[in-house]
């Protein structure tokens, strides 16, 4: 009896482990999703649950599970899970990520799928680039932003400034007179201008890229087949030059701020304790929050020799070890389609899709609308390699400047040797 | 030898088989007993020596994640590499030593003094005191660190703030976290303020282990309070603070998270210590080889400074 009893159990388990998949269809799929988009805090959030529990309905054998993590962890939970050959289903991305995450092998070529897809033309190509590594499309852009002036109009006005700055020096002269409003210290309470420089900062290296590509370099260039510093040191010196300028010449930039992520830099625009600062699409959420948001304008980024902005394309992609690839597809289908996208993105990021941009919550606000939009005819993507060395390098050069360790001059030469050696040593192996 | 060792193995064996055929009253009994283990030498296997030891062979290795199948054996090249090509080596190791002697100290005098007063018979409501020293303790570390930095942000930050309102108007715009001589102090403040709960209960348990009558006999004999404090109170504890503060100079160099939230290690690497380093390393960086060689750089280090005052305190306990 006990052998028939043993016989029979292993004989159910041999069934179930060589049943083929379909055969369980009553086992639900369940697709985990990645991102930063928090339900309980965010409007978007909210709306992109929504959309998940209406999939589910949809499609009852499918089940959506989202975790929501900032940017740093999202990164780190996505390389060492990867390591360990696991992840998500759905994993949401900055366009920088892509090219590193391609290499460590661990996010899945959607080439065919995205190029049969019948929307792949709503989407505009410079945002396909960015998913795109050595012609492999590893990922669907889901948002294409640019950055722009965000300035305090009621400030301007009341510090008598009736044109907007186009330029750098427009700019400073325009931070100095709106730097104001002077505390029983002596120091102003309102400055003119302010930016990232953590040493672990995410926005930083992207506001000094734009600083970089507006003296009409690059950060990185192609040469041959080798990859080489896309700018000279006198430019990244100009880059510094400015930073410096703007700390200590005209001191319209808070000496506290040094060391600001962008969280500290977005509260003290909020605030009201910054009248410029170089920002995102996200600002409109904080604008509609805030007493003073109907005064909070745009324009496009002041420059040195050339217009330029960052093009920042998010990317929601499928991790190699992905159970359920096909299904995931197929919902990232759904869920950036037209009208879903609209949906999901009604009061922060611009959706990449083309006709998804006359949503009615951009529709209804022109005047912030247009900048963003009209500002990706000069937006740069980053650089379709690795970027975390030269990102973080340009902070850490940055900070040499803004703690007085080196001149602007030495440290352009700093950052152009770093950028140098790693891309020799890391790059162009 | 060898005979009585065959002789041995051979008897094992006949007993372990013997015993398995005796009966399933006999196997319950080797299961239940040995069932146990097994499972947690499995655990054990797991979480603590399997990433020991892949990160040792790591540390051997250069291992970049970005070039997948690029690895190769570099020997002590990656230890060469941190001890004599690493800039930043020197000084970080230099600031996880402030960092660490830095909160140790502190936290066993503040710890000590809060564990006195909390059992000192002139200390009211000492038991909603006790909840009170808890309570850093029981905050978790990520939302201590945060509140911390919010705390001590120039400008809208609350300690600025009240300093502001009590006349200092010259540390409104003070950047605690942005200043590079004050801002390892200020994290080893944080580490402190967060860490002196577990000295003062661990203590607190310590002091009420001295019998009363010594103080009694003290008192009688005459003996000042600092006499009785340092003849009575300090050899009585002093074990447990052995342990307490042998275990934290361990915690506190390994420390990771109340840096890396507050300063990320920054400014300028001022606050940069060796776990900070590490953690660039694996995951901004991807150095998976050279990261497994800090972190066994660390190891030693600890094995070497604080493992014979670790063997110390355990013989002592």
């Amino acid at each position: 009896m006990k052998r028939l009893s043993l016989i029979l159990s292993v004989c159910l388990l041999v069934s179930l482990a060589v049943l083929p998949r379909g055969a369980q269809s009553a086992e639900p799929v369940t697709l985990e999703v990645w991102n930063v988009w928090d339900p309980a805090i965010d409007r978007d959030g909210r709306a992109m649950n929504e959309k998940f529990r209406e999939y589910e309905k949809l499609n009852p054998g499918i089940q959506i599970k989202q975790t929501v993590m900032v940017y740093a962890d999202l990164k780190q939970k996505a390389v060492i899970a990867g390591q360990g050959q696991q992840g998500p289903d759905l994993l949401h991305m900055l366009g920088e990520w892509v090219p590193e995450f391609s290499r460590m092998g661990i996010l899945e070529d959607l080439t065919n799928e995205a190029k049969s897809w019948s929307d792949y033309a709503k989407f505009p190509q410079s945002a396909w680039n960015v998913s795109t590594v050595n012609g492999k499309i590893y990922g669907l852009p889901s948002i294409a932003s640019t950055r722009v002036l965000l300035y305090r109009d009621d400030l301007f006005k009341k510090a008598g400034i009736s044109k907007v700055p186009a330029n750098w020096q427009e700019l400073r002269e325009a931070a100095k007179k709106l730097t104001a409003d002077i505390g029983p210290d002596g120091k102003p309470r309102v400055y003119g201008f302010a930016f990232c420089s953590a040493s672990t900062a995410i926005r930083g290296p992207q506001e000094f890229a734009v600083h970089l590509w507006s003296t009409g370099a690059d950060l990185v260039k192609k040469e041959g087949d080798r990859w080489v510093p896309g700018f000279t040191p006198e430019q990244a010196a100009e880059v510094f030059q400015f930073y410096y300028d703007l700390m200590f010449v005209d001191k319209s930039a808070p000496p506290f701020s040094i060391g600001w992520e962008y969280q500290q830099l977005d509260s003290a625009f909020q605030a009201g304790t910054l009248a410029m600062a170089q920002d995102g699409a996200w600002m409109k959420r904080r604008a509609e929050q805030s007493e003073s948001g109907n005064s909070w304008k745009t324009a496009y980024y002041p420059y040195s020799k050339a217009p330029a902005t960052y093009l920042e394309v998010k990317i929601e992609g499928i991790s190699k070890f992905s159970k359920h690839k096909k299904e995931t597809w197929e919902f990232m289908k759904w869920l950036y389609s037209r009208d879903n996208d609209v949906y999901i993105n009604q009061t922060g990021n611009l959706p990449s899709r083309l006709d998804a941009k006359e949503s009615k919550f951009w529709v209804e606000d022109k005047v912030w609308r247009d900048t963003f939009l009209e500002s990706a005819a000069f937006g740069h993507p980053m650089p379709p390699i690795p970027t975390s060395a030269i990102l973080k390098g340009s902070m850490d050069s940055l900070q040499e400047v803004l703690y007085k360790r080196m001149s602007p001059q030495d440290a352009g030469k700093d950052y152009f040797n770093k950028v140098k050696a790693y891309l020799d040593t890391s790059v162009n192996k | 030898m060898r005979l009585t060792d065959s002789r041995a193995l051979t008897r094992v064996r006949q007993f372990l088989w013997g015993t398995w055929r005796q009966g399933s009253s006999m196997r319950r009994q080797l299961v239940g007993r040995y069932g146990y283990l097994v499972l947690l030498i499995i655990i054990i296997l797991a979480v603590d020596l399997y990433p020991f030891f892949d990160a040792l062979r790591l540390s051997f290795f250069a291992k970049n994640l970005m070039n997948p199948g690029g690895d190769r054996f570099t020997g002590m090249g990656n230890f060469v590499r941190l001890l004599t090509k690493e800039p930043l080596f020197w000084p970080t190791l230099w600031n996880t030593i402030v960092f660490t002697i830095g909160s140790v100290v502190f936290e066993y005098l503040i710890g000590l003094g809060s564990a006195l007063l909390l059992t000192s018979r002139f200390i009211p409501m000492k038991n909603l005191f006790k909840a009170l020293v808890l309570l850093p303790w029981a905050v978790p570390i990520a939302i201590n660190s945060l509140i911390w930095k919010f705390m001590l942000a120039p400008n809208y930050g609350f300690i600025n703030q009240i300093l502001d309102r009590l006349g200092a108007h010259d540390f409104l715009q003070m950047n605690w976290l942005g200043d590079l001589s004050l801002v390892m102090p200020v994290v080893i403040g944080v580490n402190v303020w967060r860490s002196f709960p577990f000295y003062a209960i661990t203590l607190m348990a310590g002091l009420a282990t001295i019998p009363k009558e010594l103080y009694e006999s003290a008192q009688v004999d005459g003996a000042s309070w600092p006499a009785r404090f340092w003849h009575i109170t300090m050899p009585g504890i002093k074990n447990v603070s052995m342990v307490v503060v042998v275990l934290h100079l361990i915690w506190t160099f390994t420390n990771f998270d109340v840096i890396y939230l507050l300063t990320g290690g920054g400014p300028l690497h001022a606050s940069e210590v060796l776990p900070t380093l590490l953690y660039q390393q694996a995951f901004e960086l991807f150095d998976m080889g050279y990261a497994s060689a800090i972190g066994l750089f660390i190891l030693i280090f600890l094995v070497v400074t604080v493992g014979p005052l670790y063997f110390r305190a355990n013989a002592k306990t």
